[in-house]
C-alpha cells in the first residue's frame, strides 16, 4: 500500500534513530477499517518528506509520532524510546522534551507576543530550557533574527503580524531548545511560493545546525527535492 | 512550574479577552454587591431595629402580652389593655433597685400622631440606637402646663415651628371630631430626627395632659367645665394614672428578679418586659421575608455564574487552537483544564474585591442620607463570619462552574490527535 521511494539508507545506520516505525496501524472508531502505515526509519539529523493526498492518513500518522494518539497495532520509537508503551502523561513531557511541532496555520498562542511563543517549550520542558544557551530568550532572539523577524514585531501580539512571519515564528518555537525531531505538517501550504521557499530553506539550515530531523507532511511534490528521504502515503485504508 | 505557566497564561489569556469579559465580570460584581449590600444591610437594620430603645431595662404596664406592650408603648400601635395607678408608679419610685422611671400617659392624638404625657426623665434618660441620648433640634424642653415638644416627623410634615400654636384631639385616630380647642398648646421645642417612632409623636407634660382633660370626664367636653390656660396655671394636676413606664435599673444583674417581682405584682396586675428581648422576638417575625429576599439574592448570583458558565463555554470553542497549540508542544490536558479554573476563579477573585469597594464606598456615600431619611445608622464594620462565608462562596462556586469546561476540554484533549480542533 505503500511506495517507499527512498535511498536505502533508510536502514540502520545508527543505533539510536530520529524515529522508526513497525507494522503501524490505527483505527478511530472499531467499524472502520484501520488505516495501515508504512514502516519509517529517519537516522538522526536526517529529514523526511512525507507525501500523500487528503485522506490518506497524514495526520493520523503524525499523531502516532508526537504520541498524541496510541497506535492499534504497531510500535513507535522515537530516540530509541518506544512511545507506544508510555502513558498519557509521559508521553505528553516526552513530547515537550523532545519534539517540535508547526501546524499549517493557527500555530501560534493569540494572546502571547512572538517571542513569548518561541519560548513557550522551554517552559513546558526543562530539559529544552537548558539546552539553551545562556537563557532561552537569547536562543529565541537568535533564532527570530535567522528567520528574519523584524525586531519591532518581538513584542507585539502574534494575532498583528503576517502568515509567513507567524509561520516562521511556529519554526522558531519548534526550534527552540534543540528538540530532537520536528513534525511540520503542511507548513507553507498558506504561503506563496517565495515565502514557501524561504521557509523550508531557513527551517532546513537552522534544524541541520542542531542536528534536529525534521518530518515534513506535504502535498506539494515540489518540495521532496530538498529532503534526505521521501515516502508516499498512498490511500487510507487496506 | 505547569501551575507558574498556568498562572502567567491565564494571566494573558484574561487580559487578551478582558473586553467580553469585563462585562462578566460587572454582572458577578453586581450581583456580589448585592448579595453582600442585602446581608449587610439586613444586619445593620435588625441591630437599628432591636436599638428602637436601648438602655431602658424594663418597661412597666398593666398586665397584657408582651408584644403588645412593646407596640403601644415603642411604636405607638394598638391600644393600652389598662393604666397603671399613680400610687403604683410613686412606689416603683421609691423602689432602690430603680434608677429612673419616665411615665408614659397615652390617650390623645395630634393629627394621627400620638400625643405622649411624660416629664424630663424623657429628655434625659431616653436612649435609643448604640446609646444615643434625645436632643432638641430648635427650642427647650416642655415647662409649663400647654407647653408641647413635636417629633421631627411631625414639625416636618406639618411645618410648624418654636411658638406656633396647635390643638390637640381627644382619643387615638387620624380624623377625630372632638378637639381640646379651649386648651391650645404652644411649641417650645422641636426633637432632632432619630429615625425611631420617637420623631412620629408629640410630647407634653403630665399635667398638660390632666388639664387638658378637666370637663371630658364623661368623654366629651362639658362647656363650662373645661378649663381656660389661665386658670389651669392655678392648678395641680397630679395624673390618678399613667399608661406605662420605662425603667432604668440601679445595677443590671437585678433586671430579671425585679421583672419577676413585678409580674407577680398582688397589688395591681402588672407586665414588666425586656425591651431588647421583645424587639428581637417581634424581628422574628419578618424572618420569612428575611430569608426570601436573601434566597433572592441567592439566585441572582447563582444566574451571574451560569452566565459566567455560559461565556466559558462560548470561548472554548474559540480557543480551540490554541489549545490545540499548547497540546502539540506537551501541556497535559490538566494543564489546558487548569486555564479555566484559574480564569473563572480569577474572575470571581476580581468580582468579590470590587464588590467589597463598591460596598464600602455605598455605605461610606450613603450613610448620612439614610441617618437623615430612614433613622438608619450604618458605618464601615468588619465582615462577619457569614459575611465572608458568602463572599468565599462565589470564587468557590464559579470554581465548580468552571468544571464544566475544564472537564470538556480535558476530556476532549485525550482522544484528539496532533493539532486537531475540539468541535465546538
Amino acid at each position: 500500500m505503500a511506495n517507499t521511494t527512498t535511498s536505502s539508507d533508510l536502514s540502520e545506520q545508527h543505533p539510536i534513530r530520529a524515529m522508526a516505525t513497525a507494522d503501524l496501524s490505527y483505527r478511530w472508531s472499531p467499524e472502520q477499517p484501520p488505516l495501515t502505515f508504512p514502516d519509517l526509519s529517519l537516522p538522526l539529523g536526517q529529514h523526511l518528506f512525507l507525501r500523500g493526498a487528503s485522506g490518506s492518513g497524514k495526520s493520523t500518522l503524525l499523531s502516532l509520532l508526537s504520541g498524541m494518539l496510541t497506535p492499534h497495532t504497531g510500535t513507535v520509537r522515537i530516540l530509541g524510546s518506544q512511545l507506544d508503551r508510555l502513558g498519557a502523561g509521559q508521553r505528553d513531557r516526552f513530547r515537550a522534551n523532545h519534539i517540535g511541532v508547526i501546524f499549517q496555520q493557527f500555530n501560534l498562542v493569540p494572546y502571547l507576543t512572538a517571542e513569548a511563543n518561541v519560548t513557550l517549550p522551554c517552559r513546558l520542558s526543562a530539559q529544552r530550557r537548558e539546552a539553551t544557551d545562556p537563557e532561552p530568550i537569547h536562543e529565541a532572539h537568535r533564532l527570530l533574527t535567522a528567520l528574519a523577524i523584524p525586531q519591532d514585531c518581538w513584542h507585539r501580539k502574534v494575532t498583528q503580524l503576517s502568515i509567513g512571519q507567524q509561520q516562521r515564528i511556529a519554526a522558531a518555537r519548534a526550534l527552540i531548545g534543540g528538540p530532537s525531531l520536528i513534525l511540520a505538517d503542511e507548513p507553507t501550504s498558506a504561503l506563496d511560493s517565495d515565502n514557501r521557499d524561504r521557509f523550508l530553506d531557513l527551517l532546513l539550515t537552522l534544524a541541520e545546525a542542531r542536528n534536529t530531523s525534521v518530518v515534513f507532511v506535504s502535498h506539494d511534490r515540489a518540495l521532496a527535492q530538498h529532503f534526505d528521504h521521501q515516502v508516499e502515503l498512498e490511500g487510507a485504508a487496506s | 512550574m505547569s501551575t507558574r505557566l498556568a498562572l502567567s497564561l491565564a494571566g494573558a489569556s484574561l487580559w487578551h479577552r478582558r473586553r467580553v469579559l469585563a462585562l462578566v465580570c460587572l454582572t458577578l460584581t453586581l450581583s456580589v454587591t448585592l448579595l453582600l449590600g442585602i446581608q449587610y444591610l439586613r444586619t445593620e437594620v435588625k441591630e437599628s431595629f432591636t436599638s428602637t430603645v436601648s438602655d431602658t431595662d424594663l418597661i412597666i404596664g398593666a398586665r397584657s402580652g408582651q408584644l403588645n406592650l412593646l407596640l403601644y408603648t415603642v411604636f405607638h400601635l394598638g391600644d393600652p389593655t389598662n393604666n397603671i395607678r399613680w400610687s403604683t408608679f410613686q412606689e416603683l419610685e421609691a423602689d432602690e433597685r430603680i434608677d429612673w422611671l419616665i411615665p408614659i400617659s397615652l390617650g390623645d392624638s395630634y393629627r394621627g400622631s400620638r400625643v405622649i404625657g411624660t416629664n424630663d426623665n424623657f429628655l434625659e434618660r431616653f436612649q435609643y440606637g448604640r446609646g444615643r441620648s434625645l436632643q432638641l433640634a430648635q427650642g427647650r424642653w416642655f415647662d409649663g402646663v400647654f407647653d408641647v415638644v413635636l417629633g421631627a416627623n411631625v414639625a416636618d410634615k406639618f411645618n410648624h415651628g418654636v411658638g406656633d400654636s396647635i390643638v390637640l384631639s381627644h382619643g387615638g385616630g387620624r380624623t377625630s371630631f372632638s378637639n381640646h380647642d379651649d386648651t391650645p398648646f404652644h411649641v417650645t421645642g422641636i426633637l432632632e430626627s432619630t429615625g425611631t417612632p420617637v420623631d412620629q409623636a408629640v410630647y407634653i407634660s403630665l399635667s398638660g395632659m390632666e388639664a387638658m382633660h378637666v370637663g371630658w370626664e364623661s368623654g366629651v367636653a362639658i362647656p363650662g367645665r373645661t378649663l381656660t390656660p389661665e386658670a389651669a396655671e392655678q392648678r395641680d394636676f397630679t395624673p390618678s394614672a399613667i399608661t406605662a413606664a420605662f425603667a432604668g435599673l440601679e445595677r443590671k444583674i437585678l433586671t430579671f428578679q425585679v421583672q419577676r417581682e413585678l409580674n407577680q405584682n398582688t397589688s395591681e396586675p402588672l407586665s414588666a418586659i425586656l425591651p431588647g428581648v421583645a424587639l428581637s422576638e417581634l424581628w422574628r417575625l419578618m424572618r420569612q421575608f428575611e430569608r426570601a429576599l436573601i434566597g433572592i439574592t441567592g439566585f441572582v448570583v447563582v444566574i451571574s455564574l451560569l452566565g459566567l458558565a455560559a461565556v466559558l463555554l462560548t470561548l472554548q470553542a474559540q480557543r480551540s487552537h490554541e489549545i490545540a497549540v499548547l497540546r502539540a508542544i506537551g501541556a497535559s490536558p490538566g494543564l489546558v483544564g487548569l486555564l479555566y479554573v484559574i480564569e473563572a476563579v480569577a474572575l470571581a477573585l476580581v468580582a468579590c474585591i470590587l464588590a467589597l469597594l463598591i460596598g464600602a464606598v455605598a455605605v461610606m456615600a450613603l450613610a448620612p442620607w439614610l441617618q437623615a431619611s430612614y433613622g438608619l445608622q450604618i458605618q464601615i464594620r468588619p465582615l462577619s463570619g457569614v459575611e465572608w462565608g458568602l463572599l468565599a462562596s462565589v470564587p468557590v462556586a464559579a470554581l465548580l462552574v468552571a468544571l464544566i469546561p475544564a472537564i470538556r476540554t480535558w476530556w476532549q484533549s485525550r482522544s484528539l490527535g496532533l493539532g486537531e480542533v475540539a468541535e465546538p
